[in-house]
């Protein structure tokens, strides 16, 4: 197992009495997509700014590239490709200038990449930022952040502000610029079904620390809705664990991790199963939303590695 | 070759790629022998990760469907129409047993499943000449 580019281990952040991130653990293989996804609120740019060195974590440990953002903040800021969610820049400074303003910055720049990027990205070399589009504004922000040729890159919810046609594009551009030169990527969204066909790993944020992280495979093999009767559901349900319980008269739909080993235990002693297929809003609707029954059982299913 | 791919679908991504690729090969619309298109071209097109890609070629290789040849690319394997019938067996089998659990489940009878099980086959044998089965694009 090769040495995760990115680690946090047991982060903790409050601003002022708030608590942002609880004991936030994480970590990111080379070479992987790599999606953050959490509800507004949950945490992902407080993490994203932590990684960056942007700001100072309250506890715990953060790795980025071998380094501790903390303590070699420029080491980061140097090795990484960052777009942050709606960056500024200078708006009265041309495309071409603003690129060519940048490049001094970084020893790795690369002039004929950042070239192309424009042209492929179909910047206007000498409109004025300030009068770019919010896409065209995303796009820049991306050029800047891959034009250094980073091994690693880090984007707080770059699809914001991009219409439909653009996502495309740009999930287009991270498959092909970065995927297929071997650039790990994190990247934090709120669009799940455009997660789903991009990223290699997921980890759900919820409350300030991750309920689930998987290959984003794996996770739909493991978490499963289950239809079973009533009684059956009263039978098992102890060691069922579930994230979700819908009643609907005699019949109870369950969604629970494992799934593929419940379905056998559970027909093998009998009980006629359903088993409903889930996407992966679905499966994010479950962790962070999800309400494991009445007052029967209060404690919500604890995180589980998902094995192969 | 032409795929479509529903994002948010219940069904994984990686399976709709490789229903697809075996029904393109079952109809006949990818023959014996021609080349698919690169895992990175693929992947590219449908604006789908690479290794979801690589994942589907390499399981459909298992399934005797495509051969992958080391530093040339990946072609529709020479027995492809037969190996897909075998799993599309597979998959009525499996997809009967649904239909008969959900049938259990509504309180019907066996006795009632069986006479059912009996008027649709004569309700097909009526419709059709029994030769559906291998009417799949042949080579």
């Amino acid at each position: 197992m090769p040495e995760p580019v990115i680690r946090l281990h047991n982060v903790q952040k409050s601003f002022g009495r708030t608590q942002v991130l609880r004991g936030l653990n994480l970590a990111v293989e080379p070479g992987q997509i790599f999606a953050l996804l959490g509800r507004n609120g949950a945490g992902k740019t407080t993490a994203i700014r932590l990684l960056m060195g942007l700001i100072p974590r309250d506890g715990g440990a953060i790795s980025v590239l071998g380094h501790d953002p903390q303590q070699e903040p420029l080491a980061v800021r140097a090795a990484v490709g960052f777009l942050a969610e709606d960056q500024q820049m200078f708006g009265w400074m041309t495309v071409n200038e603003l690129l060519a303003f940048m490049a001094p910055f970084y020893p790795h720049w690369d002039r004929d990449l950042a070239a192309r990027y424009r042209k492929q990205f179909d910047l206007p070399p000498d409109q004025r930022i300030k009068h770019l589009s919010k896409g065209q504004n995303v796009r820049l922000g991306l050029i800047l952040a891959l034009a250094h040729r980073p091994e690693l890159v880090i984007l707080d919810d770059p699809a914001l502000g991009l219409d439909p046609i653009m996502r495309k594009e740009f999930n287009r551009d991270l498959i092909t610029h970065l995927q297929g030169e071997g650039t790990t990527l994190l990247y934090s969204s709120h669009l799940l079904y455009e997660v789903e066909p991009i990223a290699d790993s997921v980890a759900i944020l919820k409350d300030g620390a991750i309920v689930k992280q998987a290959a984003t495979e794996l996770l739909r093999q493991d978490v499963k809705q289950l239809v079973l009767s009533a009684e059956d559901f009263a039978e098992h349900r102890d060691w069922l664990a579930p994230l979700d319980v819908r009643r609907q008269r005699a019949e109870v739909a369950v969604t629970v991790e494992n799934a593929p080993a419940a379905i056998d235990r559970l027909r093998a002693a009998g009980a006629i199963v359903r088993v409903i297929e889930l996407n992966l809003d679905d499966i994010f609707a479950a962790y962070v939303i999800g309400k494991p029954d009445d007052a029967s059982d209060p404690s919500p299913a604890p995180p589980l590695a998902i094995s192969a | 070759m032409f795929l479509h791919i529903e994002r948010g679908s219940s069904t994984p991504i990686s399976r709709q790629i490789a229903e697809q690729i075996a029904a393109l090969c079952a109809a006949g619309s990818l023959k014996a022998g021609e080349r698919l298109p690169s895992v990175r071209q693929l992947a590219q097109e449908l604006t789908v990760n690479q290794n979801t890609i690589l994942r589907v070629y390499e399981r459909l290789s298992a399934d005797g469907l495509l051969e992958m040849r080391h530093g040339d690319g990946t072609f529709v394997s020479g027995n492809a129409t037969r190996r897909r019938m075998e799993k599309q067996r597979r998959q009525f089998i499996d997809e009967l047993g649904l239909v008969v659990r959900r049938g259990t489940m509504l309180g019907l009878p066996v006795d009632e499943l069986r006479q059912l099980f009996d008027e649709a086959l004569e309700a097909a044998a009526s419709v059709a000449p029994p030769q559906a089965a291998t009417s799949v694009a042949g080579d």
